[in-house]
């Protein structure tokens, strides 16, 4: 199997509805409004990346995606099918809302008391109840999708961050998602273990998945991007193609935003 | 003066039968007050992580005030005291109820730390995998708990089994009750409790050791089922198959 094939099993490109839609979403905690009044979308086969500085919302938006968060209010509708709506989750099977979106983590979050190969047949047993056999077959050609077949019986512990990460790709993979989800993918990391992880994550774009990354590398956002979101204090300031957005923004917090990437380095 | 037969004067040859049924039902007191304090303690654990107050507050009572009783006293009360209200248990049933109340609250307190010591995101990652909530903590949470509940889980059986020798309190027949008669007996009481002490010592060192080796065998990740050794095996197999197939395909 190779992450092409992945990808044209699920439904995402086949079909022209909007893998992600949310329309008004507003998010608060304990009284401070987090997103306000937020509209996003997300086409199948996009790529989408969420820039902008630390507390502006990026996490919260990407995490009402799955309902990992419950949003005050809004809609929220995933390949056409209502899951949040007006203040309640409409979606009757979580579960399953979540096998369709594979979620990977700035901090890995792999399961340390199992091994790569292990981490990456949980869900597919547990969730999907897929035969052991298969489930391993499906781990392993993953795990060398991603480069780590030698890696296979490493515990997470044993493991570069780098190579935790890729794992971490393959296990959200392992269920055949139509939408992953990254939350900065590579923020833990050292530039070299960046770089593995941003190649794999460059073949998982051209395979045709749909992706949405939250990302301080602007140059790898606007290579490997059909939108840019910018967001700040909860609110989308700004959204387009990369040439608008990051080569020519218009607003002007984008521009400081932009400006201050720029002369961090 | 004759030293050397002096040190030894009991015929234990006579005792070893009463020993070793001793012993035995030490063994046995040790089982079953594990066995239940384990259930007890993270039944109770669970409550005290609960969201739910009306869950946690009693969950709380329990671990406190078991903890700051001494176990001599649940002894007495299970014994004594329910019998004077009717309620007859026999020696073994107080006992190992009292060691399963006593170790439970103990055992509560490593479980609670254990699950609470297992990161949030661990949780989440399941989540987001779409695992429910049963299977989260059956193959994420739990295992990883115990872990990290496992020293402290030996320590304590070990104590418990050291423990079990109050029991003579309540005549319970196991090794201390044995230890007692033949004292009574032979009026050596060095002798025996010198004896006594050094048998608690073989059972319960090696039984230490046990349990830190398997500590570090956890902690290296090893299978602890079966079906766990036999996916890892089967992973092992393939990956050597395929990292010989150029070659196997060379071949006519
Ligand atoms: N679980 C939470 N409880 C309270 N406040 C939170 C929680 N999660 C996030 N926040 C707050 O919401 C705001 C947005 O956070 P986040 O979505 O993580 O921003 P970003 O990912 O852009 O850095 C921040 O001010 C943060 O402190
Ligand atoms: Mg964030």
């Amino acid at each position: 199997m190779t992450i092409g094939k992945i990808e044209s099993e699920g439904s995402a490109v086949t079909s022209t509805l909007p893998v992600v839609e949310i329309r008004s979403l507003v998010k608060s905690f304990s009284g401070r409004t987090v997103l306000d009044n937020v509209d996003f979308t997300v086409k199948p086969g996009n790529i989408v990346s969420i820039i902008g500085r630390s507390g502006g919302g990026k996490t919260t938006l990407m995490r009402c995606i799955n309902l990992l968060e419950k949003p005050d209010s809004g809609f929220i509708t995933l390949q056409g099918e209502p899951v949040f709506s007006g203040d309640k989750t409409v979606c009757k099977d979580l579960a399953k809302l979540r096998q369709r979106v594979g979620m990977v983590f700035q901090r890995f979050y792999l399961f340390p008391h199992l091994t790569a190969v292990e981490n990456v047949m949980l869900a597919q047993m547990k969730g999907l109840k897929i035969p052991e056999k298969k489930a391993l077959e499906t781990a392993l050609e993953l795990l060398a999708e991603v480069g780590l077949t030698h890696r296979a019986l490493a515990f997470p512990e044993q493991m570069s961050g780098g190579e935790q990460q890729r794992v971490a790709i393959a296990r959200a993979l392992a269920l055949g998602p139509s939408l992953l989800l990254f939350d900065e993918p590579t923020s833990a990391l050292d530039p070299e273990s960046t770089r593995d992880v941003l190649a794999v994550m460059r073949r998982l774009a051209r395979s045709g998945m749909t992706m949405v990354i939250v990302t301080h590398e602007v140059p790898f956002a606007r290579e490997i991007s059909d939108k840019i979101v910018f967001i700040d204090g909860g609110h989308i300031i700004e959204q387009g193609h990369p040439s608008e957005v990051i080569d020519n923004p218009r607003e002007d917090r984008t521009k400081a935003f932009l400006r201050s990437y720029k002369t961090d380095g | 003066m004759n030293p050397a037969p002096g040190l030894f004067q009991v015929p234990w040859q006579d005792y070893l039968p009463a020993l070793v049924d001793g012993l035995l039902k030490s063994l046995g007191y040790t089982a079953a007050g594990f066995v239940g304090a384990a259930a007890v303690g993270l039944a109770v654990a669970l409550l005290r992580i609960s969201s739910r107050r009306l869950l946690r507050i009693p969950a709380a009572i329990y671990t406190e005030l078991f903890k700051n009783v001494p176990l001599l006293a649940i002894i007495f009360i299970t014994y004594f005291g329910l019998a004077s209200v009717g309620l007859r248990l026999d020696a073994f049933q107080a006992g190992t109820l009292s060691l399963v109340i006593f170790y439970g609250a103990y055992l509560s307190e490593i479980f609670r730390a254990a699950l609470l010591g297992v990161h949030a995101g661990q949780q989440e990652a399941g989540q987001a995998l779409g695992l429910g909530p049963v299977v989260t903590f059956t193959g994420i949470i739990f295992p990883q708990a115990l872990r990290l509940a496992l020293p402290g889980t030996g320590t304590m059986l070990v104590d418990l089994l050291k423990s079990t020798s109050l029991l003579v309190v309540i005549s319970a027949a196991e090794l201390m009750s044995q230890a007692q008669l033949i004292a009574s007996e032979t009026f050596r009481a060095l002798e025996v409790y010198v004896v006594i002490s050094a048998i608690y010592f073989v059972v319960c060192y090696p039984l230490s050791q046990l349990v830190l080796r398997l500590e570090r065998r956890v902690q290296a990740g090893a299978p602890l089922s079966l079906r766990r050794y036999r996916r890892l095996a089967h992973a092992r197999a393939l990956l050597a198959a395929a990292e010989t197939k150029p070659y196997s395909e060379v071949k006519p």
